[in-house]
């Protein structure tokens, strides 16, 4: 590559627990940092600039004015990168969606409730075009490291299709529901190695939606599993709220 | 086939030697009540009669992702990548057996496989009688209730501290010898081993085709537009499970990666599965099994038609894992042949 593309990182509402993944990279962020020019990183350095090609965006849209502000962050980047679940898919910022409006500014506000715009909780995607996602809550910083070499080398940046299942049975993990327990890794979107089943955990949806997820069939095994529709909702309302509301 | 009788208690001696040159891997509960081969330490406890290792034995030939090539994006050039550490694969029944000398009959057809080839090669199997069935295996009527090859050595217990082993090959038959010499078995002995295999094997027949076996390639051949495929199909998660624990199941993908300097890289294959929605995905976006319908049924003929026309087994073991991991509930091959056959008029 010729010139060093220029990077800037922004958040949204979010923990910035992506941006602190990143960081986590330690050394070998330096490798991969040779091929960028980093123009605003909050979480590593105070630099401030405005000249950006690619950007990392984190955080889900919660206000009217966040609207104005993405878009212009997408009006001056080439390639604009969804960072965590929140950015993605919404994320657990998507749990308020399901309360009255004037329940969640009290619970959040307080007295001050009516000083504060804010609405239903969205992904970058439904405010504008998305380039590229790197999904999860938080990210793996190796999967950032790799859509970031996968955009060095000119290649489309990509997320697998299939279901968590694939990269749990690639783990060797006993099926959660073998053990009697529910799991999304039935309808969740692989490329995290599976790590809170390896874990002992089970998937959360954190990573989105599988692409061609069959729905109606994972409120069957759900129900069957014995979970039924009040347990596989709150489960699905997790992370998922914007994508499967409906459920 | 010469056989040899060992004694239980001979068993940790023959272990550590073998363990010294090789990584032995052994059958152990886990914790949660499955069964998994697990690496010797010196004192692992055996499951003897453990029904079903819970995730296929594929791994040991060919592990879940490995490298095949490296290259250098500086000088532009590539090596090949050869793995295959010496390992013995102690306690795998038949079944089991039988899908790796599937894999290796389909491995070298073609152009043949040598990443595969060659960790096959460093690869010691000592099959064991089965004292257990699964719930949801059906390998005694597919024909894969007891192997003739494929195994170094074969392991059947006929007394409370005895096992009969057959002699599969030279190599496992040197390891025998690697702690104190064992003993020639006798007639009787052999005949013990013989009713051990029948018994387990006349149990496990509870779990039946309606018909034989060979019959399956036909049977489907009829049933290409049976609305069966439809009707399962509609509660698939195309999650890849049935396929991933398949142990006859070889499909993989490429990946490359580069390391952080974009400076060399690594071309590796890592599992796939026909179930998958983008499996049969090629350029200009073309899916050649798009619907679920497709994929469902494709996978019934690789197993039941497409292997056997190959090779004249089917390309199902009846080992039972992906009807214990599709959690739909609706990959199973013996009640998919079944209801076909019910369905047909057997007019052949
Ligand atoms: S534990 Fe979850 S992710 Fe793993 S195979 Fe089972 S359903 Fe899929
Ligand atoms: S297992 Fe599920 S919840 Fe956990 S990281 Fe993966 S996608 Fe997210
Ligand atoms: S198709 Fe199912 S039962 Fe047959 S060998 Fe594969 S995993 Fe075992
Ligand atoms: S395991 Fe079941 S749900 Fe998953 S792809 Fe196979 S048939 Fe479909």
């Amino acid at each position: 590559m010729a010139k060093k593309p220029k990077v800037a990182f922004f958040d949204f509402a979010s923990c910035e627990g992506d941006q602190l993944q990143i960081a986590n990279l330690e050394e070998r962020l330096l490798d991969i940092l040779e091929h960028l020019d980093v123009v605003s990183f909050r979480e590593v350095s105070s630099r401030r600039g405005e000249d950006y090609d690619i950007a990392f965006v984190e955080g889900s849209i919660t206000r009217l004015q966040d609207e104005d502000r993405l878009r212009g962050i997408r009006a001056q980047a080439k390639i604009l990168v969804a960072l965590g679940a929140c950015a993605c898919i919404g994320g657990i910022n998507c749990l308020k969606n399901f309360l009255a409006e004037n329940v969640y500014r009290e619970e959040v506000y307080g007295q001050y409730a009516r000083w504060y715009g804010t609405y239903a909780a969205r992904p970058l995607s439904a405010v504008v075009k998305v380039d590229a996602e790197i999904h999860g809550c938080p990210i793996d910083p190796n999967d950032f490291a790799r859509q970031v070499k996968e955009l060095l080398l000119g290649k489309a940046p990509s997320n697998p299709d299939y279901p968590v299942c694939v990269d749990c049975k690639k783990a060797g993990n006993i099926c959660r529901y073998d053990l009697g327990r529910p799991c999304l890794g039935i309808i969740t979107r692989a490329g995290c190695g599976a790590v809170c089943v390896t874990q002992g955990a089970h998937c959360w949806g954190c990573r989105g939606l599988s692409p061609h997820a069959n729905l109606d069939a994972a409120r069957l095994v759900m129900d069957r599993a014995g979970f039924g529709r009040k347990e596989a909702q709150n489960l699905l309302r997790f992370f998922l709220g914007h994508t499967a509301a409906t459920l | 086939m010469d056989a040899y009788i060992v004694h239980l208690e001979r068993l940790p001696a023959l272990f550590n030697a073998w363990a010294k040159d090789s990584a032995l891997s052994v059958p152990s509960a886990t914790p949660e009540g499955f069964y998994e081969f697990i690496p010797w330490n010196g004192e692992a406890e055996i499951a003897w009669d453990y029904d079903l290792i819970y995730n296929p034995p594929k791994r040991f030939v060919m592990p879940a992702k490995e490298t095949l090539i490296s290259f250098d994006l500086k000088d532009l050039q590539a090596k090949p990548v050869f793995e295959a550490p010496a390992q013995i694969v102690f306690g795998m029944h038949p079944y089991d057996v039988k899908a790796i000398s599937q894999l290796d009959q389909l491995m070298e057809l073609g152009i043949p496989d040598q990443n595969y080839l060659k960790r096959r090669e460093a690869t010691v199997i000592m099959a064991l009688t089965p004292q257990s069935v699964a719930e949801t295996a059906f390998w005694a009527s597919v024909g894969a209730e007891e192997v003739q090859h494929g195994f170094d050595l074969y392991w059947t217990k006929i007394g409370p501290a005895s096992f009969l082993v057959e002699v599969g090959s030279k190599k496992g038959e040197e390891l025998l010898h690697a702690a104190a010499p064992p003993t020639r078995a006798t007639v009787s002995e052999k005949e013990a081993a013989r009713r051990a295999k029948i018994k387990v094997n006349q149990f496990a027949r509870r779990k039946q085709l309606l018909y034989n076996w060979e019959e399956t390639p036909r049977l489907l051949a009829k049933n290409w537009d049976s609305p069966l495929w439809r009707k399962n199909s509609e509660t698939c998660l195309a999650c890849g499970s049935c396929n991933l624990v398949c142990p006859t199941c070889y499909c993989f993908d490429l990946v490359d990666e580069v390391d952080d300097k974009l400076e060399t890289g690594t071309r590796s294959r890592s599992w796939d599965g026909c179930m998958l929605t983008s499996f049969a995905l090629v350029a200009g976006d073309h899916n050649f099994r798009p619907k679920a319908l497709d994929r469902y049924r494709h996978r019934y003929f690789r197993k039941g038609k497409y292997i056997y026309d190959k090779i004249g087994e089917l390309g199902c073991v009846g080992c039972g894992r992906c009807v214990r991991a599709c959690t739909a509930n609706i990959a199973n091959p013996l009640a998919v042949f079944n209801a076909l056959w019910e369905e047909s008029t057997h007019a052949f």
